[in-house]
């Protein structure tokens, strides 16, 4: 059946920065914290505080808007966005309109899909409303208050809610491959809004749009865009009107609902920000700020392809998550030995870390790449190296200690090889005949039962040989 | 009346003790209520502070101002003592930090007498709009002091405080400096920090002092000037502001713009602001016509931009965090809705309203960017005179003081009276008012120079040589 409309997709997505401070005044910007202890004159809008710039808040979001191909605006310049909520003490959130910071980029999507991004503008966050329905209360905590936020604002190329999806994820790969966000979508560090419309398919001409507030996960992005794209459908085929307005998900139903219309939108009355000087750039900062920039995810698979000679599948697993592609750069640092290590790394690590959401690695680079070194030279067997690993994931150790303590080194003991294999021979000259026979699959029986008496006094490796140098010898 | 300088040098000669001074004025306070000059006196704290300034001087650590008794006015943030700037809305707030330039203050071990009256954030001619203490003027009590640092101007002229602070955002420190007889001074916009100032027009606001004598201004902002960190709206400048006094008028050229002697002006004004710029002629002062046509828009430009900046400044007074709070609301919108209607008075709402109006979207273009437009425009004049003169001559207000209770129901009129001092704040230049004579029932009139861009030392070196020949007027009280 061919496809009656066209969706047109475009997003807004709220990245908290991950600066030690935030946006205007010293605090601390993590997050968390007991309710209201991060928090100054400053970012709780007592009367005559004023906001200083916090630079790095700048430099971070330069170094964003360049990862992702923007101009830098060489003069920017703050506004205030005026509106009421007990959550915004000052009553105005000091933000960017007329002259971003970054303008002009794009990212590029597997669909083939090009994403133009029509600006990246620094803000700062607001607070959080904690309600007790059960007093009928509600209380403000202003940690969050002030956190600096980058709003990246695309133009409406996205295709479908799986492209939607896909772009916010690797917006978040990006941040944090930049360092500029931890991009943990279940703190709220980065949350989108969604404005969703349809159009017959093949016109040009843009259909009336809603947007979708505030979704907060990569699965409610693509499940709030589909439904809407539903209702939607539904609407413009009885024949009815899309109504501008600006709608709410509610992830237990799966459906939206509408929040305000237009003409209930608020009326901002932005103007320039009075207390905050407006900010040049000279050409210096703008290439100090490139020279700055670490490698992106796509950056790290052609290294890993082109210098370490891994497969562009491996090199793909291996930067899916920055802090799985540090993990692995560190231990081929110190133990340069790619290939084998990407193995170990992907069977015995990814499956450990994955799923859970601490984004760390709780055993050091330095000893897996040891056990890796280990197995690699023989010095254990591969099955004990994995054991080891297991352990240190259990119960800590260094790989050495739990080596030894659980009898894993491996002592080449030729002469307990010779021992072994003799015996064997000795006991069994039946299979010796089969041998003859041209049943070579007897091969395996002598290496299972050398193997098995010689645990820890040899390599598997030497004893094959010994084996098929006594098979040779027949 | 006793300037700053000459209680320096009697405090360290040991004539008198900082905390006697502190008696005196505190006396002095009590003994004339009905100026109603202060919102809040610090008793314990004053003599508490004196005390410290006295074992300062003592051991021989004394600094310009260590021990001088002064009055802040009630939109400077003081830690500790209630910040009101006279409005209901923050009638019991007290903040928990301090401004700046309270830090640089207390650094050098002043006294601080207590919170001066005001108009209501800063926003009137007249001090009436108070929701507390209305200030009157020692000249004539029926009169008004001028605003809105009025409780200031009745302090120093009434003699209940050495020196004072007040802001000044469209001449309300000039204005009530000109109405009570005393000398008053606007800083280049960027000299003090504005950090703990209570925000009425971002872009506008200044503080600055007002005292017996221009070289008291010069000797307090050399105390509270500077870059600081919290206000990046401040400038780095190593300006001595007593670095002129007894300078010499020979070859000044000193512009007289000749708009500001148009009609409104009271003849009396114009006599007495005309022979202070014979007196400077007298010293060989060159006296140039000059022009500044875009003072007819000027009030309007400033009423603009000060209530679009107020309109966002003021909306963090929701009874949500501090300040006063309605009873029992129903829900959110009732609770900011009533508690400003409650909690703001008439001038403020008014220009609540006109600054949101002005930035509402269809109307942004057509009223604030117009502002801007002018403030343009203003500043390309102001650097076009101040190419061929030093200092620029005019009135600082119209007429002298009103009685109390006049153009308070005309609001337009009483903008109108700002005429002469905004252009300064929208041009960002220093302006200083000083006394010159009285008119025939005995109320002060100020005149005032201004200058380029942190051309504050000379202001303060030029008004200090007309002093030098025309003491300050005296109150009766």
């Amino acid at each position: 059946m061919c496809k009656k409309y066209d969706t047109v997709i475009g997003l807004e997505i709220h990245a908290e920065l991950s600066t030690n401070t935030k946006a205007f005044c010293t605090c601390d910007a993590s997050f968390g914290g007991a309710p209201n202890t991060h928090i100054c004159p400053v970012c709780t809008g007592q009367p005559g505080a004023l906001p200083v710039i916090n630079h790095a808040a700048v430099e971070y979001a330069i170094r964003a808007g360049l990862a992702l191909n923007c101009d830098i605006n060489r003069y920017t310049r703050f506004d205030r966005k005026n509106y009421f909520y007990p959550d915004l003490p000052k009553a105005y959130q000091i933000s960017q309109l007329d002259l971003p910071l970054c303008i002009n980029g794009h990212l590029e999507l597997s669909t083939g899909t090009v994403v133009r991004i029509h600006q990246i503008h620094l803000e700062e966050d607001a607070g959080k409303l904690v309600h007790d329905d059960y007093h009928g209360e509600s209380w403000a905590d202003y940690n969050r208050c002030s956190v600096p936020l980058i709003e990246i604002v695309t133009e409406p190329d996205i295709k479908s809610s799986e492209e939607a999806a896909e772009f916010v994820s690797k917006i978040a790969l990006y941040l944090k491959y930049l360092n500029v966000c931890d991009a943990k979508m279940q703190e709220g560090s980065i949350r989108a809004d969604v404005n969703v419309s349809l159009k017959p398919a093949g016109s040009t001409v843009l259909g009336d749009r809603a947007e979708i507030k505030n979704l907060n996960s990569f699965r409610s992005i693509q499940r709030a865009i589909e439904c809407e794209i539903a209702r939607q459908t539904e609407i413009l085929d009885g024949g009815g009107k899309v109504v501008q307005e600006t709608r709410r998900f509610d992830d237990a139903t799966g459906t939206t609902s509408s929040l305000r219309s237009k003409e209930n939108a608020n009326d901002y009355r932005y103007f320039p920000e009075p207390d905050i000087m407006a900010i040049s750039f000279t050409e210096e900062d703008i290439q100090k700020a490139k020279n700055e920039i670490p490698l992106l995810p796509h950056e790290r698979v052609t290294k890993y392809i082109k210098e370490y000679g891994l497969t562009d599948e491996d090199a793909r697993v291996l930067t899916s998550e920055k802090y799985l592609s540090d993990f692995y750069d560190e231990t081929v640092a110190v133990y340069p030995e790619y290939k084998s290590v990407s193995n170990m790394f992907q069977t015995e690590i990814m499956r450990r870390v994955k799923d859970t959401d601490d984004e760390e690695v709780p055993i050091s680079a330095q000893d897996f790449a040891k056990v890796c070194e280990m197995a690699d030279k023989n010095t254990v067997n591969r099955n004990d190296a994995k054991t080891i690993i297991r352990i240190m994931f259990e119960e800590g150790g260094s790989p050495e200690e739990i080596a030894k303590t659980n009898g894993f080194i491996v002592v080449e003991d030729t002469a307990a090889i010779a021992e072994v294999v003799d015996a064997l021979f000795a006991e069994r000259p039946d299979l010796i005949e089969d041998y003859k026979n041209g049943k070579t699959n007897v091969f395996g029986f002598f290496m299972g039962q050398a193997n098995r008496a010689l645990k820890g006094k040899a390599t598997p490796m030497s004893v094959k040989a010994y084996i098929e140098k006594k098979f040779s010898e027949i | 009346m006793v300037t700053v300088s000459e209680l320096r040098k009697k405090l360290d000669d040991k004539q008198i003790s900082s905390v006697e001074l502190t008696k005196e004025y505190l006396k002095n306070i009590k003994a004339n209520p009905s100026l109603e000059a202060y919102n809040t006196v610090c008793e314990d704290e004053a003599l508490k502070a004196a005390e410290l300034a006295d074992k300062k001087i003592a051991s021989g650590e004394a600094m310009s101002l260590t021990g001088i008794p002064l009055a802040i006015k009630d939109n400077i943030c003081t830690k500790d003592i209630k910040t009101t700037c006279s409005s209901k809305m923050l009638e019991s707030y007290t903040p928990p930090y301090n401004a700046t330039v309270m830090e640089k203050l207390n650094a050098q071990g002043v006294v601080v007498l207590g919170k001066t009256s005001m108009d209501e954030f800063a926003m009137g001619g007249s001090s009436q709009t108070s929701a507390f203490a209305k200030p009157k003027n020692p000249f004539n009590t029926d009169c008004v002091p001028g605003g809105s640092s009025g409780g200031s101007a009745a302090a120093v002229a009434g003699d209940l405080c050495a020196a004072a602070l007040g802001s000044d955002t469209g001449g309300s420190i000039r204005q009530p400096a000109s109405f009570c007889g005393i000398t008053g001074m606007k800083p280049t916009y960027g000299t003090v920090s504005r950090f703990g100032l209570v925000a009425f027009g971002s872009s506008l606001d200044q503080i600055g002092p007002m005292a017996h004598s221009a070289s008291d201004c010069g000797i307090i902002l050399n105390a509270i000037a500077g870059q600081d960190v919290h206000d990046r709206t401040t400038r780095k400048h190593s300006i001595d502001f007593t670095s002129r006094l007894g300078m010499d008028i020979k070859g000044i050229k000193i512009g007289i713009p000749k708009e500001f002697f148009a009609d409104g002006i009271d003849e009396e004004v114009k006599k007495s602001v005309m022979s202070a710029a014979k007196f400077y002629e007298g010293l060989g002062a060159e006296l140039i016509e000059v022009s500044m046509p875009t003072l007819k828009y000027a009030v309007s430009a400033y009423y603009l931009l000060a209530c679009a900046e107020a309109s966002s400044n003021l909306s963090r007074y929701d009874g949500v965090k501090y300040g006063y709070r309605t009873d029992s609301p129903e829900s959110y919108d009732e609770l900011i809705k009533k508690s400003r209607s409650e909690g703001f008075g008439t001038e403020v709402k008014r220009r609540i309203l006109l600054g949101t109006y002005a930035l509402s979207s269809g109307y942004y273009d057509a009223y604030y960017k117009k502002a801007l437009a002018v403030r343009q425009q203003c500043r390309a004049e102001h650097d076009e005179i101040f190419s061929k003169c030093d200092l620029m001559l005019t009135p600082t207000a119209p007429t002298v003081a009103y009685k109390a209770g006049a153009n308070i129901d005309d609001p337009v009129k009483m903008y109108l009276a700002d005429i002469c001092t905004v252009t300064a704040n929208i041009a960002g230049i220093p302006a200083i008012s000083v006394p010159c004579g009285c008119d025939k029932a005995g109320m002060p009139i100020g005149f005032s120079l201004s200058a380029k861009r942190f051309d504050d030392a000379l202001l303060i070196g030029a008004a200090d040589v007309y002093e030098k020949d025309h003491p300050h007027p005296i109150a009766k009280i």
